[in-house]
């Protein structure tokens, strides 16, 4: 019989390992041939970020594009003409945005595996959106410095102090975010232990943010995202009874998760699943977060068009 | 006023009642400086958060163009209104503040951006150290953090990317400057103001303060 430690581990690895296949082309604009450079294809991890892939790109399409010594800064990605965020992991620009079906529990429907058609993107080499997205550096500093700033958050919200990362050594911090370009689980391990499990302290809050596709009368660029987050603790105030996905949703989210159990309006998506709504809040905060440390859930409306 | 319950931290009801208080003290004051444009509480079904809009100066204000500036209301004194509405029409060019409370840290956090019809000020550190930290905050600010003490991010409302202060160390920065004494929500936004917004040229015209 496999204990709950052996499931978790299991889970954690699962949740490591998730990939998607990417077909990445160059936008028509920035090529000197217009649409005869060849794609860029790669599998890469869910949990990771996009904008790893930019030196890799940038010598793959260089001998294609028109203005091959354009700054690496105006780099971007899009899908269907939507910039996708640097600071987004791969997961959830997938759940967000692919449309793909996601997962459902057992039972409920069929079981799906990783996706075996690439996601197509575009890369851009001119032109960056910059009321989108956040330009970024060559040395990858501002990616670095987003990244810090959710793990920061998320260990306030944890521990109720910021003290965890603030006191990570020096090593330790280099460790953290070379495991994150590296994708390297022997790397990530031992810092996310000390982040998740801090000694002489408990767990207050649930780091967990919601992306919602946007209402219609806030949307300029007909696909922009709201993110909502509310402070989530450990067990519900009134009752002491653990967070489940469905309390905490009720609670940030009343309108559209109006109730605890069953998911009417929308459905939480997390590294690709539907989440169930009696899922312990706590066991997915400590199991499969993404490398921030946060749950990002995707929020797909059941009934859209 | 009763005192903030859980000082460093600031509960939603105060941080309301403090943004209402600035916002009164404007409404009586604004005749009295020119610094602000604007000031308005926002709150709409997703989002509260208090809004301050200043003009930018496109060439930066050397502390010798504040000085002339303050004469020159002085001497127009009689026509004073009709001064600041003159101001306030030439600018084109609008800082925008956003004070919003944190869900996570419990404290207000400074968002920022330039509000520009021609979009020359993009959220670049270029333009956040050429147009908008003041001179004497600049080595402060550059030597935090992996690229500063002020970054980018996305503007938790709009989605879009903007400069903002991380908010790690403004639970100490505020013990530092309180001491021990207590603050009503008024005295703790002046106090929030006076610490975290400098680098980012916001600063309390003290007309507001009465």
């Amino acid at each position: 019989m496999t204990s709950s430690r052996d499931l978790q581990a299991k889970l954690q690895k699962t949740v490591w390992n998730g990939s998607i296949p990417l077909e990445i082309r160059l936008a028509n604009a920035d090529c000197r041939t217009y649409d005869e450079s060849d794609p860029y294809l790669i599998q890469f991890p869910r949990l990771s970020y996009l904008a790893l892939l930019i030196p890799g790109l940038r010598s793959f399409f260089s001998s294609f594009l028109i203005h091959p010594d354009v700054s690496p800064d105006e780099t971007w990605l899009s899908y269907q003409g939507v910039p996708l965020k640097w600071q987004y992991p791969l997961g959830l620009l997938y759940d967000l945005y692919s449309g793909s079906e996601p997962a459902y529990p057992k039972g409920e429907a069929e079981e799906k595996d990783e996706p075996s058609q690439p996601w197509k993107l575009t890369i851009h080499f001119t032109d960056l959106p910059l009321e989108h997205l956040i330009r970024l550096d060559v040395e990858g500093k501002h990616l670095h410095d987003l990244f810090i700033n959710n793990v920061k958050e998320a260990d306030f919200l944890r521990n109720g102090t910021g003290k965890t990362v603030m006191s990570l050594s020096k090593e330790d911090s280099t460790q953290l975010w070379e495991s994150v370009k590296q994708h390297k689980f022997s790397l990530f391990s031992p810092i996310n232990q000390k982040l998740l499990s801090p000694q002489g302290t408990s767990l207050r809050h649930l780091p967990i943010r919601l992306y919602l596709p946007s209402k219609p009368r806030d949307d300029k660029s007909n696909r922009s995202i709201r993110v909502v987050q509310g402070l989530v603790p450990l067990t519900l105030s009134s009752s002491r009874q653990t967070q489940t996905v469905g309390t905490a949703l009720n609670q940030v989210l009343k309108p559209l998760f109006p109730s605890t159990r069953t998911a009417l309006e929308a459905q939480p998506i997390l590294h690709g699943a539907v989440l169930p709504l009696s899922t312990s809040l706590e066991d997915l905060v400590r199991v499969t977060p993404y490398l921030d440390g946060w749950l990002h859930i995707a929020i797909k409306m059941r009934h859209m068009g | 006023m009763e005192k903030i319950a859980s000082f460093p931290s600031i509960s939603e009801p105060e941080f309301e009642k403090a943004c209402n208080c600035l916002l009164e003290a404007y409404k009586r004051y604004n005749h009295l400086q020119s610094d602000w444009l604007l000031v308005d509480f926002v709150h709409n079904d997703d989002s509260k958060y208090l809004k301050i809009l200043k003009a930018l100066s496109i060439t930066k204000i050397s502390p010798k163009h504040q000085e002339l500036r303050i004469e020159e209301t002085e001497i127009e004194e009689d026509d004073e209104e009709a001064l600041v509405e003159d101001t306030k029409r030439s600018h084109e060019v609008i800082l925008e503040y956003n004070i919003i409370l944190s869900p996570s840290y419990q404290v207000p956090v400074l968002y920022f951006s330039i509000k520009d019809p021609h979009f020359r000020f993009p959220p670049t550190r270029d333009t956040l150290y050429s147009y908008i930290v003041p001179h004497q905050f600049k080595l402060q600010v550059e030597s935090v953090g992996i690229i500063g003490g002020i970054t980018l991010t996305d503007h938790p409302f709009t989605n879009s990317p903007v400069f903002f202060i991380h908010p790690c160390q403004t639970t100490s920065v505020l013990e530092a400057s309180l001491g021990s004494k207590e603050a009503t929500p008024e005295e703790y936004l002046n106090l929030w103001i006076g610490a975290m917004g400098g680098c980012a040229g916001l600063f309390l015209p003290r007309a507001l303060l009465g």
